[in-house]
Formats: C-alpha cells, sequence, structure tokens
C-alpha cells in the first residue's frame, strides 16, 4: 500500500496577514480540498501543527478545530514543523487506521517577535539564560562553519541573492544581489540581515490518502525524521547529524535511493544550503528550491509543509520530474530534522 | 489497525512540586521505570512520542530540552499537546506510529511540572474574540456546566463528594498518587473551601509535578517482551469547537465522549460495557465529571450516574471498578494525566497493579478529557484481535 497525495493548499506566505489564523488556516484547507476533489465528510481523520507560544494560545488548534473540519473527528496535534506532522498523518494511513487524512501546519510570525520568542525553546538552566535565541544559535553554527572556511560569507550570499532573485515574483521580499546580501547589517556574525529568510504568515495544508503504487499521481514515499540532543556543545555543529540519520531512516523505508531531480530544504539561513547538501549528499543534478524555497517567506512551523507543497507542485508540472525530496527543522541549530521522499508514478 | 500492544509502564511519584528534580529528570524518572518494566533498553527504542503543556510551565517545544529525559536523542520525536488529551492522544499517536510499520518499540512519554509555572494563566489563552475575556480556567468553566449537570440530572453534591471520597481512599493504595487521604469522608468534602459555586476544593483535581511513560510494541515484539501484553482493541479521538455558551457539550450530552466510546465499544466488540469492563481509568478532572461520564460512557441510563456511586457499583469491590489509582483526582499533571490512565489500564492487564489491582482484569478502559471537550477512548484487552 502507498500513500498519495491527493490535493495540496496554501495560504501566503504574506507579510503581516491582517486575517485571524482561522481564515488564513480555512483558505489553505479549501483549496487542498478542492484539488483533492473531497469535501469534509471524506476526511478521516486530520493532523495539525502549531506552536502554542507563536500562537499565544494553549492547545494552539483551537484556533482551527473548526476550519480543518476536526469536529467529532480525530485530530491529532503535533508540535513540531509540518513535515512532522505529514509523517504522522502517513503513518495513519500506513497503520490502517484511516485512508484519507488531511494535514495542517499554520504559523503567523507577525503576532509576535518570532526570535526572541524562541528562547523559550531553550534549556532555561544552561542556555535561555545566556541570552540566546533560534536566530543566535544560528549564527554559532554559521560562525563554526565559516571559521575554517574563507569563502563561506561570499557563497552563502550568493545562494541568498539567487534564492532571493527565484523569489521575487511571489514572495515577500524583493530581489537582492549578493553585494547587497554582505553589505546588510549582521544579525548574529555571520549571518546578515539578507542571508535570513523573510519571516512570514501563512498556512499549508495537503489531503494524504490511501493508494495502490501504480496509482497515477504523487506519492509520499520513504519518510523520516530526527531529535538530535539540546545542547549546542553536544553536537558537531558543523554538520547536520540529524538529518543525516533522518534521511537513512527514509531512504530505509524507500527501499532504493532515488534520483532526485527536486529538493525543498527548509533552508532559512543561507548556510544551512551546506549542511542540507552534505547530509543528504545531494547530487550535483538536483535542483534546489527552484522557487526560491523560504527566501519567499519563511512560515515558522508550516515550513517544512509548504516544502513538501513545493515538491508535489514540482512533480505535477510540466518538467516530467520523476522525484523530489522535502525536508523540515525546526529547534535551535536544526535540533529537529524531517525529511520526505516524493515520487510521481 | 495492525495489532499493537502496551508492554511496559513506569510512572514518577507524583507530587506538589517535584524540587529535586528538572523537567528532563522527571521525565527520565518515568522513562526508565518503563523500560525496566518492559525489560528492554534504550537502544531497542525506534521512536519518542512526548506529551506536555507548554505553556503552563511558560514554555516553548520543551521537548527539545526534555526528550533527551525520554532517551529521545538521535531518536525520531515528535510532541503531542491538546490539554488534558494530551497524554492518551500521544499514547494513540504511539499506536499509530507502532502500527505503521516503521517502528517497532515506541516510548510514549508524558510530563507536567506544574510546580514551575501558573497553569490557570496558561489554561486562560483561549479564544481571544469569545472566550479570553472570561479567564475563568478550568473551576469556573466547569462551575458552569455542574450547575447544569445539577439541575437536569439531578446530581447532589454528596454524590459528588462520594466520587472524590472514592478517588482519595483508592489513591491510598497507590504509592504514586499524589493526594492520598486513606480516611476522607463526605463530610470532609462538604466542608471543604467553595471554590466557584458548586464547586468546592477537594472535588477538584490537584496540580501535581509527575511524568508517565508506556512502551508500546508491534505484535512480534510485543509478544517477545511481555507475557501478559495490553493489546490495543480501540483507540478513537473525538474533537470539538463549544464556545463559552454551548455549556451542555462540556458535561451533559458530551457528545465527544458519548462518540468515542460508541466507537471504541464496536471496535471492540462491547455491547454491555458496564458488564464487559474489568477496570476503567477514566479522565475526571472534577468529582461531577465523573458521574456525568458514566453516562457518556453507557455505564448506565441517564439520570443514574449518583446512584452507580450511591450503590458502589464503581468501587474497588464494585461491578466495574472506576479509577483504582485514585485518578486525575488524586493526580494531575496535565501532560502525563492521559498517559497515567492508559498505563494504569495496561498495567492492571499485565497483572502488575499491586495493592491497587483489579483480580483477573482482562479488559480495561482508559480515557482523556481535554480543553474543548475533547475526548479519547482506548479498550485494552489481554486478548489480541
Amino acid at each position: 500500500m502507498s500513500v498519495a497525495v491527493a490535493g495540496v493548499g496554501e495560504s501566503g506566505p504574506a507579510l503581516d496577514d491582517p486575517r485571524s489564523i482561522p481564515e488564513i488556516v480555512l483558505e489553505a484547507v479549501e483549496e487542498a480540498l478542492q484539488e483533492a476533489r473531497l469535501g469534509f465528510d471524506s476526511v478521516d481523520a486530520v493532523v495539525t501543527a502549531s506552536v502554542d507560544l507563536l500562537d499565544g494560545l494553549t492547545a494552539s488548534n483551537i484556533a482551527v478545530t473548526e476550519v480543518v473540519g476536526a469536529v467529532l473527528k480525530p485530530e491529532t496535534r503535533i508540535a513540531a514543523d509540518g513535515l512532522v506532522a505529514a509523517i504522522h498523518g502517513s503513518c495513519l494511513v500506513r497503520a490502517g487506521a484511516y485512508e484519507t487524512v488531511l494535514v495542517v501546519a499554520h504559523g503567523k510570525a507577525s503576532l509576535g517577535p518570532y526570535w526572541e520568542l524562541t528562547s523559550w525553546a531553550l534549556d532555561p538552566i544552561f542556555l535561555q539564560p545566556l541570552g540566546l535565541d533560534f536566530l543566535a544559535c544560528a549564527g554559532l553554527q554559521a560562525r563554526a562553519l565559516a571559521e575554517d572556511d574563507a569563502a563561506a560569507e561570499q557563497r552563502w550570499a550568493r545562494i541568498a541573492a539567487e534564492r532571493r532573485r527565484a523569489a521575487a515574483a511571489h514572495g515577500v521580499a524583493p530581489a537582492c544581489t549578493a553585494e547587497d546580501v554582505l553589505a546588510s547589517p549582521a544579525v548574529a556574525s555571520p549571518l546578515r540581515r539578507e542571508s535570513c529568510a523573510p519571516l512570514a504568515d501563512g498556512a499549508t495544508a495537503i489531503v494524504l490518502r490511501a493508494a495502490g503504487p501504480a496509482e497515477p499521481g504523487v506519492h509520499l514515499g520513504g519518510v523520516g525524521f530526527d531529535l538530535s540532543p539540546h545542547a549546542l556543545g553536544e553536537r558537531e555543529l558543523t554538520e547536520w547529524d540529524g538529518l543525516r540519520r533522518a534521511w537513512a531512516r527514509a531512504l530505509a523505508v524507500h527501499g532504493t535511493r532515488p534520483t532526485l531531480d527536486v529538493a525543498e530544504p527548509s533552508c532559512v539561513f543561507a548556510y544551512e544550503e551546506d549542511l542540507f547538501r552534505h547530509a543528504l549528499e545531494l547530487d550535483p543534478g538536483t535542483e534546489v528550491s527552484p522557487g526560491g524555497g523560504l527566501f519567499a517567506g519563511f512560515v515558522p512551523v508550516a515550513a517544512g509543509l509548504s516544502r513538501l507543497a513545493a515538491v508535489v507542485r514540482a512533480l505535477r508540472g510540466p518538467g516530467g520530474l520523476r522525484a523530489g525530496v522535502a525536508h523540515g527543522t525546526w529547534g535551535p541549530a536544526g535540533q529537529g530534522q524531517a525529511v520526505a521522499i516524493l515520487e510521481a508514478a | 489497525m495492525r495489532r499493537v500492544a502496551v508492554v511496559g509502564t513506569g510512572q514518577t511519584r507524583h507530587a506538589k512540586a517535584r524540587e529535586d528534580v528538572s523537567q528532563p529528570e522527571l521525565v527520565r524518572e518515568a522513562a526508565r521505570a518503563a523500560l525496566e518494566d518492559a525489560g528492554i533498553g534504550p537502544a531497542e527504542i525506534d521512536a519518542v512520542v512526548l506529551s506536555n503543556m507548554e505553556l503552563f510551565e511558560g514554555r516553548a517545544l520543551p521537548e527539545l530540552w526534555a526528550g533527551e529525559g525520554a532517551f529521545a536523542a538521535g531518536k525520531p520525536c515528535l510532541k503531542v499537546a491538546t490539554g488534558g488529551t494530551s497524554g492518551t492522544s500521544a499514547c494513540i499517536a504511539g499506536f499509530h506510529l507502532a502500527a505503521s510499520g516503521l517502528f517497532d518499540v515506541v516510548l510514549v512519554a508524558g510530563f507536567e511540572k506544574h510546580s514551575e509555572g501558573h497553569t490557570q494563566t496558561g489554561m486562560a489563552l483561549t479564544d481571544p474574540f469569545w472566550d479570553r475575556a472570561v479567564a475563568s480556567g478550568a473551576v469556573g468553566n466547569f462551575a458552569l456546566s455542574i450547575s447544569q449537570l445539577q439541575a437536569e440530572r439531578g446530581i447532589t453534591e454528596e454524590q459528588a463528594a462520594l466520587v472524590a471520597v472514592k478517588a482519595r481512599r483508592n489513591a491510598a493504595r497507590n504509592p504514586h498518587a499524589h493526594l492520598q487521604m486513606a480516611e476522607l469522608t463526605v463530610d470532609e468534602v462538604l466542608d471543604s473551601r467553595m471554590l466557584a459555586h458548586p464547586v468546592r476544593m477537594l472535588d477538584m483535581c490537584p496540580q501535581s509535578d509527575g511524568a508517565c511513560a508506556i512502551v508500546v510494541a508491534s505484535d512480534e515484539p510485543a509478544r517477545r517482551l511481555c507475557p501478559r501484553p495490553a493489546w490495543v482493541r480501540a483507540a478513537v479521538t473525538r474533537h470539538e469547537q463549544p464556545y463559552l455558551g454551548d455549556v451542555d457539550r462540556r458535561l451533559l450530552t458530551m457528545r465527544t465522549l458519548r462518540d468515542a466510546a460508541r466507537a471504541a465499544y464496536d471496535a471492540a466488540g462491547i455491547r454491555e460495557p458496564l458488564r464487559e469492563l474489568d477496570v476503567a481509568e477514566i479522565y475526571e478532572p472534577v468529582t461531577y465529571a465523573e458521574l456525568a461520564w458514566y453516562e457518556a460512557l453507557g455505564l448506565c441510563e441517564e439520570g443514574e450516574a449518583g446512584r452507580l456511586i450511591e450503590d458502589g457499583v464503581t468501587a474497588m469491590d464494585g461491578e466495574l471498578p472506576v479509577n483504582p489509582s485514585g485518578g486525575v483526582l488524586s493526580t494531575n499533571p496535565v501532560g502525563a494525566s492521559g498517559v497515567i490512565r492508559v498505563a494504569e489500564a495496561a498495567l492492571q492487564i499485565h497483572g502488575r497493579g499491586g495493592e491497587r489491582q483489579v483480580e483477573g482484569a482482562s479488559t480495561a478502559l482508559a480515557t482523556g478529557y481535554g480543553v474543548y471537550a475533547w475526548s479519547d477512548v482506548v479498550v485494552l484487552q489481554a486478548e489480541a484481535a
């Protein structure tokens, strides 16, 4: 039995969306169901992803219960990147528990000071008192990488500029050059303002269905996720070990190593592309973030699920692409990692 | 769904404040106990599911920090957070992961350390347009629904007090329980401080620090690891969105629990729950809720719940012992409470209940209750399907 992605829907990314969370989410859900040609009645179970502190709500899925159609239905609410919700959704189908599962993730960065809020996710005894947050942790990771690599900052500036150019038409920030990136102020040295994906509001929804392995459409194949130790000092900061483990699990589930036509990593910072390529031992022929990836707008929590949607759209497109990989990450310096292989059947 | 079973359980000593441990250490205490009970080491865990309500401690994504307590470092790990149902929903997520074929052995760990935060502030962070201005937290919300339950079903304060007495006396036989009151009487409950009419102090659950973990395994490893696995026969979740005005949906009609129970009994082939269930561990955050759940779970007809408690039908020596552990009324670390329900139901089937063992229990019910009248119902059995 296989798991097919029957529909994807997205709202955003948008800067400072004036709508409420349920309004943003409903737009994505309706689009996904419409694509799948399904009504709410056909959905057997829902998996949602959200983070309480970012929404300012206890059990923040209370904001979306109605608009994801979870009233009197099973809903699993996961507090992590949305790609983990999709992976859990695929497990519900694989387990034979449900046939049709709606997966929804939302984030509204404009509600509060995102990076400052992330300090509350750090060990309150040893890390938070140092004044760190996820941005500062990323800065430390980038610094560790740049130490032995004099060309790193130039390379990351070129990557950021390339992504910003690709995203300019549909993203929340205009195109810029590598020189612009290097001239922008440092936010957590060596990270500069323009080498970070711009924060945004949005939601992504996908519909997963049990399917025969040869059924036409895009199938969610091998999946894997991982949580590394929390303390930065307990990790090799110049690598994403966790992604390497998650990828090994995904390949084991998949059975074979597919030729990847496209990769959609959740890179909020240009340097993370180096870590991503290295962890997956990505073939140089694989196209990375053709639409600019998260540089079109980084929607916290929904980011990984939006990458999955991007791969699905690429595989459905006219290019005849066969396989792609979607990636999500959460926590400080890539502590949590998730990865999923998608294939066109 | 493919076969899965609970093969090990472990929990901490629950207390008002566990100042001797940090959150990861608290989780480790329960996780280690569960692994010991299952006779496995950390290397045999394929995935970890955590459960916690982070705003009660004023944290975000606490699994990033506390996950290592559950041996999650370097493993697939996700967190479920749905208020009171967090724990039961995390267990159900663990069942699904183990049934997916991707993982053989899954550790589920729930924890809460209420003493490090302010629970009722966290609880008041509800819908900002309709509900937040009321800022009632748990007690005020229940008071409204309970007044309605009293009016519609004739439930008396004395009947509710009997639930409080049963819970705290049962808890006296559970070495893990927070509130152990072997001598508690109905009069003492009725004399306890009024919080919000008609809810008195001893009608409410406490806020506890504690953690609980279970080991879930798919078919083959379950048989290898446990002489008497607690097989998952049903695992049903129903969510809901009642606003403050929909008081009836929170206790009186409680359509999520009714519907979840019906679906779970169908899946497990149960027709007469009172007769066929051997033990139940239900999530009763307040005495009156237990009586409302008797009806919703089909243990009695409408309006008969008061009689059930008066006649001792749900006492330790009754037809269906309900909450031999002392229940949520005796121990409530929210993120762990649902895991405790499933763990207590499972250990009854394992026959490892010690002084709170129901002799020969082979069919057990566990429920969860969260946030907006969300319900989880789990049926465990000694017989695989």
